[in-house]
């Protein structure tokens, strides 16, 4: 039986309108997100659940009930590799630690798409995700080149295990080495908290009288330390990433400069498409990297709605971008 | 007899909150030394200010762990008490209805502990340690990973307001201190929560309500967490479920090392806010000086050793004289 | 707890028999019926499997966090120390040490900070509780330091196989539990060191009349603590194949939960091992079962907390009979 549905599949593979026909049946796409917390990763299910509701396939959410926490990740997926969903979506909590989860997931024979974080070992259909470290190096310049290439610039940083933001500080830094009139004046980790940014903030203000520029690496925290300045009557540039809801609402009201767009929504969506494109035996990308893109007061308005009402782009368009 | 027996009990509280000023004010010298941004009024007014939030919960918490108990929720509570009163804020535009409900919802968690504890005997650590995961839960569900932000300039002025230059969760820090003094040394209640931490039994046979008394300061500890829950949206001016996460062991820490007794009837509220204020001032020249905050835990956690060694020390000094 | 042998052969026998079964026992068979009933997959061999491999860690946990919690203490700094242990084996495996030597490592890492602990709350008679969230803080900020932040990843087939691999058909992880609960059981129920524990937390003063040095238990089961810890980071590290600076931060508090839950109380020096057993598996069969059934991670949450509280429920509602 095995075998006539792999002959089958591979005689229909050929003619692709035929096969997603037959194999338009909801297939059990399992999402492996972060935590329950960060708006980014709630992006990323939206995205998912609306890709798969399209296709006429179903998602299902594995979240560690603890953030980010890796036992908890590598149960969930020792779960599913019992479960035995058609294909898997997945975002590792730390991208070295869950090399083993995922050799678990290859040996159980499940279709794997990566994205968001690139994981270091592992075999994936594909991944998807946008280069962090062009996402802080556009973002960078593009604060910098505002400020005239020249200022006092902060640095705060996210979590330092993170593989995002060790590629967010270094684009961060290359867009400083580019402008040698700009100094950093300091670099500190808030933990992508808004509370710790603002309390960090607070404090540096008090030794540094003037600050220009504030690159943080992510708009959590940036809006954490547009609240401190503000509280103190201080004006800075600040820019965030994660071109979220309430930062292109700062953007739209002038407080916030610009927040790079690592694209969750739109990770999601591919990511699920791919998953079950490559379930329905049709072609894939190996490897998509969106573009890094600067949200800012110019372009703000078509990412001005609300993230529940947002649609999948066709996938066509997803995979030319 | 009485007032002799109660100058004596003041004496000691002064005695304990002395050396505690003393070391806050030793951080303080040192830091002047090394920093000339930190002795002025500004960034004193910051580390009164950032000093608060932490007050407030501890302060609440404190009275919990006079009566030998220990409350892991506060966290949490804040968590939810902070969503709930934003999203009824963003609902009605009300901003006294929303800090209404965040009162209220922190006052809530606490009953159900209170009653947890008191009336079905659970051993508080475990009882209030189910009760963080339960109030986690609802806030996830409640906010499904989003975030709340935008509130009335009028309800900021709570968290980010100034009155004759001195910011308000300052002067809340001062009213909640001078309340939270004046009940736990002034009034029956007060000694009667002392009495329970104490020696149980011996409170119990000389007619305290047990049970009324423990709900009590389990509800007053949930309600301060709703309260600080609120500073904090209106400092923040946004909220997601996470929020409260960070809260907890430091409250805690703050409580232990202003001198509060985990064995239960030792400790002052005054005492509760030298320890908030060291934790503070630790962080503050952490960053004024920019030290890699990785250190934070650690040195947080020696002060906490360092802090209770000592108590100990002096409280056995005290017994041997005896 | 030999009540295996109650003759039921009456309502009111069998009544009692059934009022003498403690909450936890209870929940894990309703858990494991409901499961059943629930998802086929549940009782299937590989995921008895799963269950039996993802508790093992925590286990090893509350062993050892039973006897402190009969002695009333409680030791809140294990989480910490099992990752700190964890990514010292991982650093000394990495820069080419032997298994047995970062083993070693571990090992002498959980009985400094295990002997430290103890030693402050037998010589100093500080307060459990403060003493170990004074060395979670210390744990947790070195292995911060230690890692920077980073993951240390392991490419170590000798340290895969500790996880993986099996003996004469049982895999090795179920045995090190295995021989971990004999061990413990042995130890408290059938040595004077078990004996002298029983009475620590029931009567410690009767104990130091009779002229037993009642510190150098009181240090003991604290070192043994430590040292099951660093154990325990064999299996952690083994199976995430690196050490991770917050990899098992919090776990201590599970631990407790798992211990109370299954019957310990932290008053009087009445403590039940086997309870701690059917405490973890309850809380691994839970957090299986809502997998499988792809509950909502928010609604996951909410249920671990309601495991411990209606088990103390049931607990408390039997003891006023």
């Amino acid at each position: 039986m095995k075998l006539f549905t792999t002959a089958l599949t591979t005689t229909l593979a050929a003619t692709a309108l035929f096969s997603s026909a037959a194999y338009a049946d909801g297939e059990k796409i399992a999402v492996f997100t972060k935590n329950l917390t960060n708006p980014y990763f709630q992006m990323v299910r939206l995205g998912a659940d609306n890709a798969a509701k399209t296709m006429n396939a179903v998602t299902q959410n594995y979240v560690p009930t603890k953030p980010d926490s890796i036992p908890e990740q590598m149960s969930q997926i020792e779960d599913v590799a019992v479960k035995k969903p058609n294909a898997i979506v997945f975002i590792p909590v730390d991208y070295k630690a869950m090399a083993t989860g995922v050799a678990k997931l290859n040996a159980a024979n499940i279709p794997v798409v990566n994205i968001t974080d690139r994981s270091e070992s592992g075999k994936f259909v594909s991944f998807i995700g946008t280069d962090d470290y062009s996402l802080g190096l556009e973002t960078g310049r593009f604060m910098l080149k505002t400020m005239g290439g020249k200022g006092n610039v902060v640095i705060l940083e996210g979590v330092k295990a993170s593989l995002s933001n060790v590629d967010r500080v270094r684009g961060f830094k290359k867009a400083l080495d580019e402008n040698p009139g700009v100094k950093l004046i300091a670099q500190q980790p808030a933990n992508y908290q808004r509370l710790q940014a603002l309390q960090v903030m607070e404090n540096l203000m008090q030794t540094f009288p003037q600050i220009d520029g504030v690159l943080a690496g992510n708009d959590a925290m940036a809006t954490g330390v547009i609240e401190a300045m503000d509280a103190a009557n201080r004006k800075a540039l600040v820019i965030g990433i994660n071109g979220s809801k309430e930062a292109i609402d700062a953007i739209k009201a002038g407080k916030m400069l610009a927040s790079g767009d690592p694209g969750g929504f739109e990770q999601g969506c591919l990511g699920t498409m791919v998953a079950i494109r490559e379930l329905r035996k049709l072609p894939v990308p190996k490897e998509i990297l969106f573009p890094a893109f600067v949200i800012h007061k110019g372009n703000y308005q078509a990412f001005d709605i609300a993230a529940d009402k947002r649609v999948c782009p066709k996938y066509e368009d997803l995979v030319k971008k | 007899m009485k007032s002799t027996l109660r100058i004596a009990a003041l004496a000691a509280e002064l005695k304990t909150i002395g050396y505690r000023l003393a070391a806050a004010l030793a951080i303080c010298v040192v830091l002047t030394f090394l920093s000339d941004a930190f002795l002025t009024t500004n960034n004193l007014m910051n580390v009164l200010r950032q000093a608060s939030l932490l007050f407030l919960l501890a302060s609440g918490l404190t009275l919990v762990i006079l009566t030998a108990g220990l409350d892991l929720s506060v966290g949490a509570n804040i968590g939810l008490s902070a969503c709930i009163a934003a999203s009824i804020m963003k609902l009605t535009g009300s901003a006294l209805l929303g800090a209404a409900c965040g009162v209220g919802i922190g006052l809530t968690i606490g009953l159900a502990n209170g009653l947890l504890v008191a009336l079905m005997r659970m051993p508080p650590f475990i009882a209030t340690y189910g009760m963080l995961w339960v109030v986690h839960g609802i806030t996830y569900w409640f906010m499904a990973g989003t975030t709340l932000y935008g509130f009335p300039p009028a309800f900021r002025a709570l968290g980010s307001g100034y009155f004759l230059g001195v910011p308000i969760p300052v002067y809340l820090m001062f009213v909640f201190l001078t309340l939270g003094a004046f009940f736990s040394q002034r009034t029956t209640y007060g000694q009667e929560i002392y009495a329970i931490g104490a020696n149980r039994e011996a409170a119990r046979l000389s007619g305290v309500p047990i049970v009324k008394r423990l709900i009590l300061v389990y509800a007053v500890s949930g309600a301060m967490a709703g309260l600080a829950s609120l500073v904090f949206l209106a400092r923040m001016n946004s909220a997601e479920g996470d929020i409260g996460e960070a809260f907890t062991l430091p409250a805690i820490a703050a409580a232990l090392i202003g001198g509060t007794s985990l064995f239960g009837g030792i400790g002052t509220v005054s005492g509760t806010l030298v320890g908030a204020l060291i934790l503070t001032l630790v962080l503050n020249g952490m960053n004024l000086l920019t030290i890699d905050a990785s250190w934070q835990p650690l040195v947080t956690g020696v002060i906490v050793l360092l802090a209770v060694f000592f108590d100990t020390l002096t409280r056995r000094g005290e017994e041997a004289r005896k | 707890m030999n009540d295996s042998t109650i003759a039921l052969n009456s309502p009111s026998a069998l009544w009692a028999g059934l009022s003498r079964v403690p909450g936890v026992a209870w929940i894990l068979g309703f858990l494991v019926i409901g499961f059943a009933f629930a998802t086929g997959d549940f009782l299937s061999g590989p995921n008895l499997l799963n269950i039996g491999l993802q508790s093992v860690i925590l286990l090893m946990l509350a062993l050892p966090m039973t006897l402190i919690i009969m002695t009333e203490g409680v030791d809140i700094s294990m989480g910490a120390l099992l990752t700190l242990a964890s990514v010292v084996l991982a650093w000394v495996l990495a820069h080419d040490g032997s298994l047995m030597l970062a083993l070693a490592a571990s090992l002498a890492i959980g009985l400094v900070f295990g002997l430290a602990n103890g030693m402050l709350v037998a010589w100093l008679k500080m307060p459990p509780f403060v003493v170990t969230l004074g060395t979670m803080g210390m744990a947790e900020g070195l292995a911060l330091l230690f890692t920077d932040g980073q993951s240390i990843v392991v490419a170590n087939d000798t340290l895969a196989a500790v996880y993986g691999g099996s003996l004469l058909g049982i895999p090795q992880t179920l045995l090190i539990g295995a021989i971990a609960y004999v061990f413990t059981h042995w130890l408290l129920y059938h040595t004077r060191f078990g004996t002298y524990i029983f009475a620590l937390g029931g009567n410690p003063d009767a104990l130091s009349l009779a002229g037993i040095r009642t510190n150098a238990y009181l240090i003991a089961v604290y070192a043994f603590g430590g040292l099951m810890t660093g154990l325990a980071a064999l299996i952690l590290t083994s199976r995430m194949s690196s050490g991770h600076p917050t990899a098992a931060i919090g776990m201590e508090f599970d631990a407790i939960a798992a211990v109370v839950v299954g019957g310990t109380s932290f008053e009087h020096g009445n403590g039940w091992l086997f309870g701690t057993l059917l405490g973890v598996l309850a809380v691994g069969a839970l957090r299986n079962g809502l997998n499988l059934l792809t509950v909502p991670s928010s609604v996951q949450v909410s249920c671990i907390g309601l495991l411990v509280i209606v088990a103390l429920l049931i607990d408390g509602f039997k003891g006023k009979k």
